[in-house]
């Protein structure tokens, strides 16, 4: 195999690693935050690519047609509808089950996001079948032998990792990020300190949402094309990716994103018998690492066990 | 609810609710089923048999010289075998249906043809694909009136080595539609003579195939195969331009869709496909039942079976009309049909009741539609397919 | 403590007693079900729903499910009996129905795999996801063992079950070692990876299926339509009797579970693993023996259900097909077999019932379901705190 070759697999697996990392990062939010699994989160950034799908016919529509404009526009637009959303989500349905067992919250954005999906495929025009999503990044390319380097590409994955980075320093270095992190460690104690708990749950809930509308946005740009039921896989593989790479800290998320997207290369490319089992050996390998490290591969510091 | 309830109904329904509430002399009602996955992935395709089933029941309640009244009920099957079987049961167990126009799922189909034969309700299939459903059984209730993917890959591969293209590339999905397709395709083009470079399986709703089109930008075959359906299919061909690989791309009645050619947009210039059943838009009929598909307004297109479904459709009420509403005397008549006119073209049943003159049409994307390749620029040399 | 709720005044409901209150229940549930299985029109169904959610209410209100919830511990074997004959009777009036046995039947073993599932999220605290994926091996043996070799199918239907717990075992270290999500992904992983495999090796039909034969006994097949009294019944009465059979046999082990030392260990380890640990309770045994008896349970009624279905492929045994397990013993209330029973009886009954409204029928489902948890955030019927002990078998 050349380098060129090389090259190319390794550029794949970045950008693909970077938005496993972007779903994964929402997840890690979640659970930190409520300790919940919310299996709505893969179709809440569908409808957050949707979103941004509609804004970009509007302005097509009003007659807007600068790239530039069009990308900060679709981008602001669903991030900012479906953090909304996710605030709602969070108010409305997840907060009112917080004193049953956690698992009951996992039922019922399971189910609200088969209504999301359900939604989307039945009331958007023509929603059954794929929407082409418009390449609004230059589209520039660079041969090198074996090797295709496209200057959208580049953009996304610098993007995509800048959010993350930006992700980190919110949870970490601000006073938000902070509140956030003691209602995560310890509830009660957050709410005697004055920390608004409902609050930061929904802002907390926003953000997550919000990142997974950009994963949405950058799936759409990427690949060019979205569909209601894109969520489904995303969601199931970014909350793997959470899980293995360990939750409790957003690194964890990263190195499970990628993680995962090696794997699914690998998988494709250099298994020895047919290519069709990348997903078989992809989930082997999950769970072989689960029994080898059972609180995933950044481990969780806990000090509440007796 | 009572929202949903009005919306299903819809502009459609309420085309079809219109034309039977017409007053017109007492006829007897008679129910048939329509079944196809009408929630899920590939629900596109169900949604427009459905609407096709629905356009055909309500023209015909529209003619008056119809000797009944048909009633049709949808069903939802999922695309999943053990929903499949509980609605051929619910369906074959109700004594008021008649006959049903069944399943675009291979394996639904297969689960289900059983039921049918128990119960001894006459079905045509509309949409699916697998030989097994008609030749691994003899039983006298199942029909189809689309082709198999024998006959379309025996045409493909011909098509494609008589063009000059000496290497491939496979991609299939790893459902029966897939697997099918790659069986096939490839059996006739290694007899051919073609080679094949390298197979890759894919899942059905898999969205990365970087990995696998590098793999095959190594490769560098003259043509990548693809055998599935269009959302795999835009997400490839898209892809594929991502890593500037310049091979032919080349499908199956899968992609075959107006979904396809919107998803893709400039890059499906020159794919090819090919698909069972005569293009409807050139047959005197086919015009027809494009034009009212268009005027009854439904939310969703036709898709590439949606032909099939309103034949079947439209074949089933032929026979009740000739017979009697009758499961029996239904399955009779049906045995026997030979050159019955259809939107597809004539249909004649063999002895497996599988459509024995199903032509396969060869498409070829010209400017933004799928046009028949006898008729495109390509055919007469005004332009050329990537790498002939 | 046991005297103290023997001379606690009896609850009354319309100036009934218990029993009574609890046997009008049973008889009323059943035509319920008879009456909802036979549904057809949209009016009926939706009059139907609103039935059942003013009954909801009302019997809430009135106090009539506490007298219920008496009735059912202080006369427990009475009660039973009655939900037994109730089934049997429901069975019976559509002994010659095809559809609603077919659907009765998949309600009674999709119960028994829930009740399996029950004890492992339920009882031990541990999550599976993998739910289908062991109701497809025990589907996938029948289908070997049917068709490829000689052994009776009763033996069969047991190792459907063996099978599960086989395979099951090789999930069984990271199971075991990880707990909460973490477990969560394993199974998951493993859901995704059984319905991949299945569909890519060709070896078990690939993603086309495999055929099941029938269930025999004793040269009885059960595939033919018995005739009973001159009349031809339908062939899903012999299904639908032994998945009644299978059903109360799970649901009475599970019960005999709760209510054994094993089940008080399961609590103990579900409720605090280390304390558990600290009083000798070997947390590792009491999780696999759960995870190994549910999957049995699961790949049992896996085995029944591809014998009756008579064709199986991967794509009935997907991920989503486990959340719908899981969503069962969710909404049902975890721990409670009675609401898993009654939560079965929704999650498999209502989308079919949903079919007349065609393509809206999931964004329908899922908002039901939505609007009863926020209703009953624990779920329907919610388990109580081991409240057998004074009730239980009191003397009269």
């Amino acid at each position: 195999m050349d380098i060129g070759l090389l090259g190319q697999y390794l550029a794949n697996g970045i950008i693909l690693g970077t938005m496993y990392a972007l779903v994964a990062v929402g997840f890690t939010l979640f659970f930190g935050v409520l300790d919940v699994i919310k299996f709505s989160h893969g179709d809440v950034l569908m409808l957050g690519a949707f979103t941004g799908f509609t804004a970009f016919l509007g302005l097509e529509f009003v007659g807007v047609t600068d790239p530039w404009v069009q990308v900060l526009v679709v981008t602001l637009v669903a991030v900012a509808g479906t953090a909304f959303i996710g605030a709602v989500i969070a108010r409305y349905l997840v907060l009112p089950l917080k004193a049953a067992p956690p698992l009951n919250i996992l039922l019922i954005t399971l189910m609200l996001g088969t209504a999301i999906r359900e939604a989307v495929r039945l009331f958007y025009p023509n929603g059954s079948n794929p929407k082409p999503f418009p390449a609004l990044l230059p589209d520039a390319s660079t041969d090198l032998g074996n090797f295709t380097l496209r200057a959208d590409s580049v953009i996304l994955v610098a993007v995509g990792l800048a959010v993350i980075v930006g992700l980190h320093l919110l949870i970490n270095r601000t006073r938000l990020g902070l509140a956030i992190r003691a209602v995560a460690q310890d509830e009660e104690t957050a709410r005697i300190m004055g920390i608004n708990y409902t609050m930061i749950v929904l802002v907390t809930f926003a953000i997550g949402s919000g990142a997974a509308a950009f994963a949405g946005i950058m799936n759409g740009l990427y690949y060019n094309e979205i569909n209601f039921g894109m969520g489904l896989l995303l969601g199931l593989i970014g909350f793997s990716a959470a899980i293995v790479g360990g939750l409790g800290n957003l690194y964890g998320a990263i190195l499970g994103g990628f993680l995962f997207a090696a794997l699914q290369t690998i998988g494709a490319v250099a298994l020895p018998f047919a290519s069709a089992y990348k997903d078989v050996f992809a989930f082997g390998v999950v769970i072989a690492v689960m029994a080898w490290k059972p609180t995933g591969l950044i481990a969780e510091r806990t000090s509440d066990r007796v | 609810m009572k929202t949903p309830l009005r919306k299903s109904m819809g502009a459609a329904l309420a085309v079809a609710v219109a034309l039977t509430t017409v007053p017109a002399v007492a006829k007897d009602t008679v129910k048939i089923a329509f079944i196809g996955p009408l929630t899920g992935g590939v629900s596109a395709q169900g949604l427009g048999g459905r609407n096709s089933a629905v356009l055909a029941v309500a023209l015909r309640n529209q003619d008056e010289d119809a000797a009944y009244t048909y009633d049709l009920v949808s069903l939802d099957d999922e695309c999943k075998p053990n929903v499949g079987v509980q609605v051929a049961t619910k369906t074959a167990a109700d004594r008021h249906v008649i006959g049903a126009i069944t399943h675009y799922c291979s394996a639904v189909a297969m689960g289900a043809v059983d039921i049918y034969h128990k119960f001894g309700l006459p079905v045509i299939v509309w949409g699916a694909v697998l030989p097994d459903i008609t030749y691994g059984n003899d039983y006298a209730e199942v029909h189809r009136v689309n082709g198999t993917m024998i006959n379309q890959n025996e045409v493909a591969a011909q098509f494609m080595l008589d063009h000059g293209y000496k290497t491939w590339a496979v991609i299939h999905d790893t459902t029966d539609y897939g697997k099918g397709h790659n069986k096939y395709f490839s059996e006739f083009l290694t007899k051919g003579g073609g080679e094949i470079l390298g197979t890759f399986g894919v899942t059905a709703d898999q969205r990365d195939f970087t990995a696998e089109l590098t793999k095959i930008k190594d490769l560098d075959p003259d043509v990548i195969y693809f055998g599935g359906l269009t959302p795999l299919g835009v997400r490839i061909r898209q892809q594929m331009d991502k890593l500037g690989i310049d091979a032919q791309f080349q499908g199956t009645s899968g992609i075959v869709s107006e979904s396809f050619v919107e998803g893709v947009g400039d890059l499906a210039e020159g794919t090819v496909a090919f698909r069972e059943g005569a293009p409807a838009e050139k047959l005197p009929g086919g015009q027809f039942f494009l034009s009212e598909y268009e005027t009854a307004g439904y939310d969703e297109p036709a898709e590439a079976y949606g032909p099939f479904a309103f034949a079947a459709t439209n074949l089933l009420m032929d026979a009740i009309e000739a017979v009697g509403p009758d499961r029996k005397a239904v399955t009779e008549y049906l045995a026997d049909i030979e050159n019955h006119e259809s939107i597809t073209g004539p249909i004649s049943f063999d002895d497996h009741g599988q459509n024995t003159v199903a032509v396969i049409t060869k498409y070829v994307v010209q400017d933004g539609t799928w046009t028949v390749w006898e008729d495109s620029a390509y055919a007469s040399g005004d332009r050329a397919l990537a790498r002939p | 403590m046991s005297t103290d709720t023997q001379t606690a005044p009896r609850p009354t409901w319309l100036g009934l007693p218990p029993l009574a209150v609890g046997l009008l229940v049973v008889v009323l549930a059943s035509a319920y079900a008879w009456l909802f299985l036979h549904a057809e029109s949209q009016v009926v169904v939706l009059v139907l729903l609103a039935v059942a959610a003013l009954a909801a209410v009302v019997g809430g209100r009135t106090g009539a499910d506490r007298v219920l919830a008496t009735a059912m511990s202080q006369h427990s074997r009475a009660m039973n009996g009655a939900i037994v004959a109730g089934l049997l009777a429901v069975i019976a009036l559509f002994a010659t129905d095809h559809f609603p046995l077919l659907m009765l039947t998949t309600v009674l073993l999709y119960m028994t795999a829930a009740l399996g599932l029950n004890i492992q999220f339920g009882y031990a605290g541990m999550v599976n996801f993998a739910g289908a994926a062991f109701f497809g091996i025990g589907a996938y043996t029948a289908a070997v063992m049917t068709t490829q070799t000689g052994l009776p199918p009763l033996l069969i239907l047991i190792l459907g079950g063996v099978m599960a717990a086989l395979i099951g075992f090789v999930l069984v270290i990271p199971v075991v070692r990880t707990r909460g999500h973490y477990a969560a992904v394993v199974t998951i992983a493993f859901s995704v990876l059984f319905k991949t495999f299945l569909e890519v090796n060709d070896i078990l039909g690939g993603p086309q299926g495999l055929m099941v034969d029938s269930m025999k006994i004793l040269g009885w097949d059960f595939n033919a339509s018995p005739v009973l009294f001159g009349v031809e019944m339908s062939f899903y009465l012999n299904y639908a009797l032994l998945g009644a059979a299978l059903a109360v046999l799970a649901f009475v082990f599970t019960r005999r579970l709760e209510r054994s030392w094993v089940g008080l260990t399961l609590d103990a380890v579900r409720l605090d693993d280390t304390a558990s640990a600290c009083f000798g309770i070997g947390i590792t045994r009491a999780k696999v023996l759960a995870f190994t008896l549910g999957n049995v349970m699961v790949g049992m009624a896996g085995a029944l259900y591809g014998m009756m279905i008579s064709f199986i492929a991967p794509t009935s045994f997907t991920f989503s097909d486990s959340l719908l397990l899981v969503a069962i013993v969710l909404l049902g209330g975890m721990g409670s077999p009675w609401g898993t029973a009654l939560a079965a009886f929704i999650v498999i009954v209502l989308p079919e019932k949903l079919q007349i409204i065609q393509e809206y029928r999931f964004l329908l489902f899922s908002v039901l379901v939505i609007a009863m948890l926020l209703f009953r955030p624990d779920g329907l019927l919610p388990r109580t705190v081991r409240a057998y002990i004074p009730g239980w078998r009191a003397k009269p």
